[in-house]
């Protein structure tokens, strides 16, 4: 990498009691980068994340946003960064207007920007038609929208976003993907966690995956590929080989889902039957 | 492949466990573990009021029925009824009224959905407290007429039996109407009237008892009663000793159709529910209205962007609950009942003598009405504390611009209180309205204090907009009542000394002392905000983002 990463953690770890949720990671993300973070359930993507945006602390490691410190200087790294966590993080009871008006101002905005930001990106959103309804009574995909906006006001430099498709129609979904899209073309990095692998095979131009609390793998999709196949080659030696294996012979790509199987051995669960279901 | 049979009592075993192993893993935090002490303490003191009052129940029947007058326990029913139907309401941080809604995604049989619901009906503390007080009659009755027990066991049981599906009726039609915003805002606003109106009965009995009219009121009222079911209960005993047995069975039968009734409007309700209603309000097409023009936050001269940010917050959020609302403007509705009660009762007649007790007493509880609010401060933000924690803004700012907002409701009550006690008792002395207000600059910072950290350290999860199915945290329960009680006994201490020197200057020297105090750690906490949250976050985030 040419320039300094614009997230870099180094040892990041959380414990919960017992459990290691995230063991070690060391996680590079360049400037103007489309990040996707990748694992399966419970293997640590959330609390990552929850770590990177400051929800949560971290048991030890370092975490460096845009070359500050999360740790010693908080409030200049969040000034510069937007989120949707999991929970989405609205307040119910304003309506939509209000919250993004509300938001813009806690981002430091002056109350005209704030006013017209809102305004914009409202409409955007296809949120401005139902000015007195409160967020408690938006759809879930509106809510998600309405996050996504509030997360973007300040026009932050970073944005981390939590599972931001889950639940939203395909209109949504389109409309969420082309602003993302257009942050990314004007400069912006974005983090993000999602199970829909075609969504981030899509949009994403670098991965890391985690599995068991453990970074397995990170880099754009090409080297992600390269090594599977080269896994995959390696392995394929014997008489039967497997699917990567296959594709490497047909010279056909490897899909995202199809690598993400292979670097998290999902292919091998999938394979086990319960012979006791209909 | 077999499907394996169901077993209703199975499922019911297995519901069991799991409100045990919700209770056992609730222990397993240190939140989860001052919860369970402090509701210890709780049912330590409904404990000895529920025993003392078995006690004066059994005592009162058995005088009624050896004195002849077995009518009279219609008054016992009465309270009895009185008690296990509006504590629930009134005090929903007592409750225990689980949703049993979730468990129909499992192949539970219709009547086995029923009876979870009237078990969990039956854990709550006012079913036990019902039944012990009914023990406590049939105790009495025993003692001063062992055959007359016979009859009264099953009157008793089914009248127990009558307030239990009763309970459960009207907690099931209120959800029914609770389950959308609108019409809970509604019932919000409806029920604190009602429990303000039921405030107004007595004063307004009292009013009209000196008019001519009202013993034929007070006839019409014991006649109408004797239909209803504590009356029934009571006329069914009542009537047998008397031995117009037919009169009594036929009491008791009527009772029993009434139990049968609410049996039946608790079922219609429950068969909704179990068949899958939706009450869901997104899924209802909305309104497209016009979309507005630019509309501007708020500007809050002195403070930052944020602070003002978040006040417009909090006030837009209070605006929006008419039940928090409603309970700010008690201290004045207190006002109007004192003066409308009975010439000789001791708030009356203290307010008139001296409208100067009038005034402290209305700020003291307008400080009051406000605890619930003060004490669980990021209750109503539920998900909103991410936000707050994702965002660059500072705790102290966030929380300072609260009880900004906390303060200006306490100014405006207190003012709106000094104008109806001049116009309804009298000026209260320029030096009494100045001491008050010395008062409040001392217990507001405090109750802020002790309200700011309860928020960080015990956090609960509330609906604003709702009445229902919600629970404090019992430490704030517990904490809030004890800030309170020192509050008001310094506050009277400093009002019975100024009165002692006949020199009211005397507690507003006192006050503002004790108000610099207030103030500095106010301040000292108010600093550490940051920290605490950061100390808090997870507890924070876990409690208030909860599904």
């Amino acid at each position: 990498m040419d320039s300094a990463p614009t997230i870099s953690t180094q040892g990041l770890t959380r414990r919960f009691g017992e459990l290691l949720a995230v063991d070690g990671v060391n996680l590079q993300v360049a400037p103007g980068q489309f990040f996707g973070f990748l694992g399966p359930n419970g293997a640590g993507k959330s609390t990552t994340i929850k770590m990177l945006t400051g929800l949560l602390a971290p048991s030890s490691g370092q975490i460096e946003i845009l070359g500050l410190d999360l740790n010693t200087d908080p409030v200049n790294v969040k000034r510069q960064i937007g989120v949707v966590p999991e929970g989405m993080a609205l307040f119910g009871r304003l309506t939509g207007s209000e919250f993004l008006n509300f938001a813009g101002r806690m981002y430091g905005l002056d109350r005209i920007t704030a006013a017209q930001r809102a305004t914009e990106l409202l409409d955007f959103m296809q949120l401005a038609d139902q000015p007195k309804k409160l967020v408690t009574d938006y759809s879930h995909g509106m809510q998600k929208k309405l996050a996504m906006a509030a997360a973007v006001i300040h026009g932050p430099k970073v944005l981390f976003l939590d599972e931001p498709f889950e639940g939203v129609d395909a209109i949504a979904a389109g409309t969420l993907k082309s602003m993302l899209q257009g942050m990314i073309a004007r400069g912006a990095t974005i983090f993000l966690t999602s199970h829909v692998l075609e969504i981030v095979e899509r949009l994403c131009s670098h991965v890391a995956i985690i599995h068991q609390g453990r970074l397995v793998a990170q880099g754009s999709l090409e080297e992600l590929r390269a090594g599977v196949e080269a896994q995959a080659l390696a392995a394929g030696a014997g008489p039967s080989g497997d699917g990567a294996s296959r594709h490497v012979a047909s010279a056909e790509k490897l899909t995202l889902e199809e690598i993400f199987l292979r670097i998290v051995g999902g292919s091998r669960q999938a394979e086990q039957e319960l012979s006791w279901l209909g | 492949m077999t499907t394996p049979t169901i077993r209703p009592r199975a499922q019911l075993a297995a519901i069991a466990w799991l409100r045990w192993r919700m209770f056992a893993n609730s222990l397993r935090s240190s939140r989860g573990k001052a919860e369970v002490i402090s509701r210890v303490i709780m049912t330590i003191f409904f404990g000895v009021g529920g025993f003392g009052g078995t006690l004066a129940c059994g005592f009162a029947a058995w005088y009624f029925v050896s004195q002849g007058k077995p009518e009279m326990l219609a008054v016992m029913f009465w309270a009895v009824f009185l008690f296990w139907q509006l504590f629930p309401i009134m005090s929903t941080a007592f409750t225990n009224n689980p949703d049993s809604g979730d468990l129909l995604r499992f192949p539970l049989g219709y009547r086995a959905y029923f009876l979870i619901r009237l078990a969990y009906g039956c854990f709550d503390p006012a079913t036990a407290l019902g039944c012990l007080w009914l023990t406590g009659m049939l105790l009495g009755i025993a003692a001063a007429s062992r055959l007359l027990l016979v009859w009264a066991l099953p009157v008793v049981l089914l009248f127990a039996a009558f307030n239990l599906l009763f309970l459960q009726m009207v907690f099931a039609w209120l959800e029914r109407w609770l389950a959308q915003r609108r019409t809970r805002e509604i019932m919000g606003v409806l029920f604190i009237l009602v429990m303000l109106s039921i405030q107004l009965i007595g004063p307004a009995m009292q009013h009209f008892e000196r008019r001519p009219a009202a013993q034929k009121t007070l006839d019409l009222v014991v006649s109408v009663q004797a239909f209803l079911p504590p009356g029934l209960a009571a006329d069914a005993i009542a009537q047998v000793v008397h031995e117009r047995f037919a009169v009594g069975a036929s009491s008791f039968l009527f009772l029993g159709s009434i139990a049968a009734l609410m049996g039946c409007l608790l079922h219609l309700r429950l068969r909704a529910q179990y068949r899958g209603e939706n009450l869901n309000e997104a899924a209802a097409a909305g309104v497209k209205q016009e979309a507005h023009g630019l509309r501007l936050g708020w500007r809050l001269p002195g403070f930052s962007q944020i602070v003002a940010a978040v006040f417009e917050k909090e006030v837009r959020y209070l605006s929006r609950s008419g039940a928090m609302l409603l309970a700010l403007i008690v201290p004045l509705f207190m006002l109007v009942v004192f003066r409308l009660g009975p010439a000789r009762s001791m708030w009356h007649t203290h307010f008139m003598r001296a409208p100067d007790v009038a005034f402290p007493a209305a700020a003291a509880y307008s400080l009051l009405a406000l605890t619930n609010i003060v004490y669980n401060s990021f209750g109503g933000d539920a998900g909103g504390i991410q936000f707050f924690f994702a965002s660059p803004a500072r705790f102290r700012q966030i929380v300072l611009a609260k009880n900004l907002m906390h303060a200006g409701i306490v100014l405006a009550d207190a003012a709106l209180a000094w104008l109806l006690i001049t116009f309804v008792y009298g000026r209260p002395a320029f030096e009494v309205t100045v001491a008050t207000l010395a008062g409040l600059l001392f217990a507001a910072p405090l109750n802020f204090t002790a309200g700011n950290l309860l928020s960080l350290y015990s956090p609960k999860r509330v609906d604003v907009s709702t009445i229902g199915r919600q629970r404090a945290s019992q430490v704030t329960v517990l904490i809030s009542l004890v800030v309170q009680l020192v509050i008001v006994a310094v506050g009277v201490a400093a009002f019975m000394l100024a009165r002692l020197y006949n020199n009211f200057w005397i507690a507003t020297l006192l006050f503002l002392v004790l108000a610099a105090l207030s103030v500095s750690v106010y301040s000292v906490v108010l600093k550490r905000a940051d920290t605490i949250a950061i100390e808090r976050r997870e507890a924070l985030v876990s409690e208030l983002c909860r599904a």
